[in-house]
């Protein structure tokens, strides 16, 4: 009942009657919205995945997104590709080394053929790679490869790779699809028309926010679909809009989602290692008890357990424990405000004279988040923060650059060591590499460059480990978190399985179930 | 007094009072209690935790603050501003009151809320430049309103016995047309009180207002709108509390116009 003096006030001005009439106006529109949403209903036979950005390159030459990555892996095929804990393995082609600086790939029987029809020999391996190599296209792929010097294919099966210097990890680096010699001489638009020889094949990119592929071997059609904001992905995967969605979802709609009884949650410990980076030619960051207090004063424990939700692990070193190259039992910097303030005093700090610190994040609002509890940890013990957010060119332009007191990034996929000469050694300073912070130190380059020229596995295990035990006490980063991968599907499908990298090599074997709608798979549990 | 001035009055009287008071009170409205992410209104809980354990009640009572200072502060600059201009710009009459009229016209054309969008975004965030951008496009109504007054009032015996006798313009605009403007501008302005607290919540809500980690009512729902599936309360909590703001000055504009009607008043007699 509407009080009287409501109505009252509503009756004598003009201004309200859109307030009278407004209910009935969003009426309107919502049965608009509604009519017009149903007008367009999904083809029930199309597997599709929501996803938070939409590949930004479909050409694996140039594709340096995970989207574009993940979605290229099942277009194209590779030379090498991973085992579990990170080791190479073959994939188009077996591999011998001829000499520390000579390999031979040899392709393997019954590879399958590109999707033009053309099958695939060495030249097309050879042109592949010499095009990621050629300065005139811009390969951002071209500095791990720059080692090669040249490519010889004595046979159409068989090539051959000779390297400027010995790197034991080479095989590793030849991870990216094979595309078709001719096509790459005819200059194809890869981009918008991708022709490779992987599992799925391109159908169409309808519009910027879709693209469907088909599956070779037996033509189920999968359609990944830009949906940016997590809360309308979700509301999508519920709908039945969308039948998969894995990752980028905030902890709090994972842990809605795996109440959900039509939903079947996935999750596998990630690999993408979390971190604070710091300039250490800034003279505040650049000393060591300054970031000993900071890698103290972060409760690592309690953000884990209340922001992420257990959906993550603490990190000690940029290696998880289960990678070959991964440290076992490090004990890092345990949460210890009472040592930080300690630390912080040696280091001429205290009540009266606090350090302020500019930390530099993205505008997405989960790191948004995590930086303003870190603000929160820091200040407790006698750190001011001020939090720069930028939009993300922004962001990474000054980190590669060098301006910045403190950031907060994530390492994504990486697989082999060849990381630690890239983001640590004393001569990967951008633009060389992407030692970002400045760190310098002998040991450090030291224990680098021996690890590189060994070719025993288990000495390079030992060297690495002491590298990273190095780490853990110079703190070029403050090793923060690994967050796990999480993947929903609906009933709608099944045989969908997460991988340990997050790729999108599940949709090899899922298959639809046509026999259910999603109307009863919704309402089923209710009955 | 009846109730439909004691409903809207209360609830003003209750934000400016909370906005007056709050800095007195012990509030921590930045303080992180992880262990309280997200935790519904409860008996212990008052009206819950947001997004980083930060107490909603607390932040609800900061936002009011600012929403009153950026108000009070759109509301008295453009009052005093436009009714300046208005009102000298009707009494002169000819060309400068010609090209007052156009300019007006053209501020008037533009969408308000977009030409301060426009203006916060130009100036950078924060709450100083939201009462700037706001007082730049909320004047307009108020110099239009004083204008028309003027036009009508200057005609009156007294304005016209007072310039017969040669009595300067400055005075008789401040002495003898501003206290008969007073009315009608009070009850604008009450409207415009209204609208300032929509605009700062918008432009808070676009990320254009107060700054984080400071508590907006706009940038409260902003930050709500990514838990409405798992914690509605983000975004009810502020938005009830916006929406009762508005609807009770609004409310009590009314109420001041009919108060201040003097045809209203005779009729009832």
């Amino acid at each position: 009942m509407i009080p009287q003096f409501l109505i009252s006030s509503v009756r004598k001005s003009p201004r309200f009657i859109i307030i009278i009439h407004w209910p009935a106006t969003l009426l309107i529109l919502a049965l608009g919205l509604v009519f017009g949403a149903c007008s367009s209903q999904p083809d029930p036979n199309t597997i599709r995945m929501g996803v938070a950005q939409a590949p930004t390159n479909l050409d694996p030459r140039y594709a340096t997104d995970a989207t574009s990555a993940r979605i290229n892996r099942l277009l194209y095929s590779r030379l090498v590709d991973f085992e579990q804990d990170a080791t190479p393995v073959p994939s188009l082609a077996t591999w011998v080394q001829q000499s520390p600086t000579h390999y031979v790939f040899t392709l393997r029987d019954h590879v399958p053929e590109f999707h033009n029809g053309q099958g695939v020999t060495s030249q097309d391996i050879k042109a592949t790679y010499e095009s990621i190599l050629s300065p005139h296209n811009a390969s951002p792929h071209r500095g791990v490869l720059h080692i090669i010097d040249r490519m010889e294919t004595p046979s159409d099966t068989e090539i051959s790779f000779y390297l400027k210097r010995t790197d034991p990890f080479f095989p590793s680096y030849l991870v990216i699809g094979i595309l078709p010699a001719n096509l790459i001489a005819n200059r194809h638009p890869f981009s918008d028309h991708p022709i490779g020889n992987g599992p799925f094949r391109f159908l169409d990119r309808p519009d910027e926010t879709r693209v469907r592929l088909v599956r070779q071997t037996d033509g189920q059609l999968v359609e990944f679909l830009r949906i940016p904001d997590p809360t309308v992905r979700v509301l999508k995967l519920l709908a039945g809009e969308i039948q998969l969605l894995q990752n980028d979802l905030p902890p709090e709609l994972v842990a809605y989602l795996a109440n959900q009884p039509t939903l079947h949650l996935q999750q596998s410990r990630g690999a993408n290692f979390a971190y604070l980076g710091f300039n250490h030619q800034d003279p505040l960051t650049g000393n060591i008890l300054v970031r000993q207090a900071i890698a103290h004063a972060i409760n690592r424990e309690d953000i884990i357990r209340y922001v992420f939700q257990n959906r993550a692990r603490q990190a000690q070193a940029l290696f998880p424990p289960d990678h070959w190259a991964g440290p076992v039992q490090l004990t890092g910097y345990p949460y210890d405000p009472d040592r930080a303030r300690t630390l912080l005093a040696e280091a001429g700090f205290g009540i009266s004279h606090r350090p302020t610190l500019i930390y530099k994040t993205s505008t997405d609002p989960f790191r948004l988040r995590l930086a303003t509890i870190i603000q929160d940890q820091l200040s407790r013990v006698g750190i001011d923060v001020v939090i720069q957010s930028h939009d993300w060119g922004t962001f990474y332009g000054d980190i590669k650059t060098g301006r910045f007191q403190m950031y907060s990034l994530a390492w994504v996929g990486v697989k082999t060591p060849d990381i630690f000469r890239y983001a640590f050694h004393s001569q990967s300073i951008p633009p060389t590499g992407a030692n970002r912070g400045r760190f310098a130190s002998p040991i450090a380059d030291h224990l680098i460059e021996q690890a590189e020229v060994s070719t025993n596995r288990t000495e390079q295990r030992t060297l690495y480990h002491d590298l990273q035990v190095h780490f853990l006490e110079t703190l070029p980063y403050i090793p923060l978190w690994f967050e796990d991968h999480i993947c929903f599907s609906s009933t709608e499908i099944t045989g969908y399985r997460l991988e340990s990298d997050g790729n999108f090599d599940g949709l090899l074997q899922v298959q639809r179930n046509t026999s259910t709608t999603h109307v009863a798979s919704i309402r089923s549990p209710a009955i | 007094m009846t109730m439909r001035l004691w409903f809207p009055a209360s609830i003003v009287i209750l934000w400016g009072g909370l906005a007056l008071v709050s800095p007195l009170l012990p509030l921590n409205p930045h303080a992180i209690d992880l262990a309280n992410i997200l935790t519904p209104p409860g008996a212990t809980t008052w009206l819950g935790y947001d997004d980083l354990g930060r107490s909603i009640a607390d932040r609800l009572a900061t936002g009011a603050q600012t929403s009153f200072i950026v108000a009070l502060a759109v509301v008295f600059l453009g009052v005093t501003l436009g009714g300046l201009l208005g009102a000298t710009s009707g009494y002169l009459s000819g060309w400068v009151d010609h090209i007052f009229v156009r300019i007006v016209d053209i501020l008037l054309a533009f969408p308000g809320l977009l030409l301060a969008i426009a203006l916060a975004a130009a100036l950078g965030p924060g709450i100083e430049n939201v009462i700037v951008a706001l007082s730049l496009t909320g004047w307009v109504g108020y110099a239009r309103l004083a204008r028309a007054q003027v036009l009508s009032l200057k005609q009156a015996d007294h304005v016209v016995a007072a310039r017969a006798i040669g009595t300067s313009t400055w005075r008789i605009l401040t002495r003898h047309l501003l206290p008969l403007l007073t009315a009608p501008l009070i009850v604008e302005a009450s409207f415009g009180i209204a609208g300032a607290i929509i605009a700062e919540a918008g432009l808070s809500f676009l990320g254009l207002g107060v700054q984080p980690p400071e508590a907006s009512w706009g940038s409260m729902i902003r930050d709500g709108t990514r838990y409405m599936l798992v914690a509605p309360h983000l975004v009810i909590i502020p938005g009830m509390t916006l929406m009762l703001v508005v609807l009770a000055a609004n409310l009590l504009g009314d109420w001041l116009r009919d108060w201040l009607d003097i045809k209203d008043q005779v009729g009832k007699r």
